[in-house]
């Protein structure tokens, strides 16, 4: 029979059960006839007993008292900081049933985080981008559908639309800029679950895309607080009005048409 | 009431120590790096993977820590005489008993092995990592890791005279 030098690094994998099945198999048969193998095998093995034991007690010394002091408080802090983050998460299935309200509710809210926030994170970010002049190549923020003029000039706040190509398209809100032009808070589903917060206004004859977020929705239909806080952010630096009335909102989008 | 994620942070302290007094070889010093190292965790949880191992992402957040510190201080970590190393000695008072003294001589054992091998037997040997885990812990190939595990243990065996089992037995000794 002929015998195969197994290598320490070979024979420790077997006592930690991290070797392949047909090694296992051919170390384990020369094991039988090689009593100096089966030695060296126990001896490796025997050393892990030996390193576990002697670290053993200290995991039992108390971690110390400042130590564990520190750490509590810093749970306790984060805890409170996710609990806050949880607060401001705003369900967009949730804003679709509330319409207006959920809208009216949120721009009165601080600013929490900065717009910076959002683009170490999960979003996209694209700001005061007019689409009318999107170089070939560059999907802004994936609102190039032919169906979104249309629901932008139609779809009174709180309602939903199809535009194609498996995209929703929902209306948050109407409001004027400084400048008072019409301009509208939107959402669109894209079929890939991404969702686009959006602000589009119309100082002229044509809508102009201001702000996008592109968030990835988990599975709960859920955008990142972090796109929201940018949307506050960016409605309070441009001076947005408070969102117009159904009726208000219905007499600017006929006008539109 | 904290959540899963932090009651295991607290639940791994223990754990984080022991890994620290390992590398830094200093109680102190360890208990200022298991505090960076939950701070850090704190801040990054969720770039935490649900389902993957809590403590061997911890360990590589606290060993990341640990080298970025000595480069800041660019001092090389003191050179541990057997004499010195004690520091992977439990310190619960307990001395006395011939098995206690025999972990101590382990402990110590452990205590000279260089840096590289000892973080390697305690992740995988202490904390029962396996091969893939310490290699992603450590950035390294698993190969990497079978090498220094299997000259750790061969000198742990060499040094303490871990004799096998059925060798133990007191007629055997006498044929050695």
């Amino acid at each position: 029979m002929t015998t195969t030098h197994f290598s320490d690094e070979i024979i420790i994998a077997y006592a930690d059960g991290e070797l392949e099945p047909d090694q296992r198999a051919a170390l384990e048969r020369q094991m039988e006839a090689d009593g100096d193998l089966a030695d060296r095998v126990a001896r490796l093995a025997e050393s892990r007993v030996r390193a576990k034991a002697a670290l053993a007690p200290l995991l039992n010394e108390p971690v110390p008292a400042a130590l564990s002091a520190n750490i509590a408080a810093m749970v306790d802090k984060a805890e409170q900081a996710s609990s806050a983050d949880d607060a401001t998460i705003v369900s967009l299935a949730a804003r679709r049933r509330h319409g207006l309200s959920a809208g009216f509710a949120r721009w009165d809210m601080p600013i929490a985080a900065s717009v910076a926030l959002v683009m170490g994170t999960a979003a996209g970010f694209l700001i005061a981008t007019y689409w009318t002049d999107t170089p070939p190549g560059l999907r802004v923020a994936n609102l190039e559908q032919a169906g979104l003029v249309a629901a932008l000039n139609t779809i009174p706040a709180g309602d939903e639309s199809n535009i194609g190509a498996g995209d929703r398209f929902r209306a948050i809100a109407t409001y004027r800029d400084a400048d008072g032009a019409v301009c509208r808070e939107f959402e669109v589903d894209h079929a890939d679950t991404s969702t686009v917060v959006a602000v589009a206004c119309r100082p002229a004859a044509a809508w102009e895309l201001q702000f996008a977020v592109v968030a990835d929705q988990n599975n709960d239909g859920y955008a990142p607080a972090s796109s929201l806080e940018s949307l506050d952010a960016y409605l309070t630096a441009v001076g947005a009005g408070e969102p117009l009335s159904p009726d208000d909102e219905k007499t600017v989008l006929d006008g539109l048409n | 009431m904290p959540d899963a994620f932090s009651q295991e942070l607290v639940a791994l302290l223990p754990n984080l120590r022991r890994f620290a007094i390992a590398l830094c070889r200093s109680r102190d010093i360890a208990d200022d790096l298991v505090q960076t190292t939950c701070e850090k965790a704190l801040q990054a949880r969720a770039s935490y993977q649900p389902g993957t191992r809590l403590d061997a992402w911890l360990f590589r957040i606290l060993r990341n820590s640990w080298i970025d510190q000595t480069r800041r201080q660019k001092t090389e970590g003191p050179r541990i005489d057997v004499a010195d190393a004690h520091f992977l000695v439990g310190q619960d008072g307990e001395r006395t008993t011939e098995a206690r003294l025999a972990l101590d001589a382990t402990a110590k054992a452990i205590a000279t092995l260089p840096d590289d091998q000892r973080e390697v037997l305690i992740m995988v040997c202490v904390e029962d990592l396996t091969y893939r885990e310490a290699a992603d812990v450590l950035s390294v190939p698993v190969g990497t890791i079978m090498s220094r595990l299997a000259r750790a243990r061969r000198k742990l065996v060499d040094q303490l005279g871990i004799d096998t089992p059925t060798k133990r037995s007191e007629d055997q000794k006498g044929l050695m």
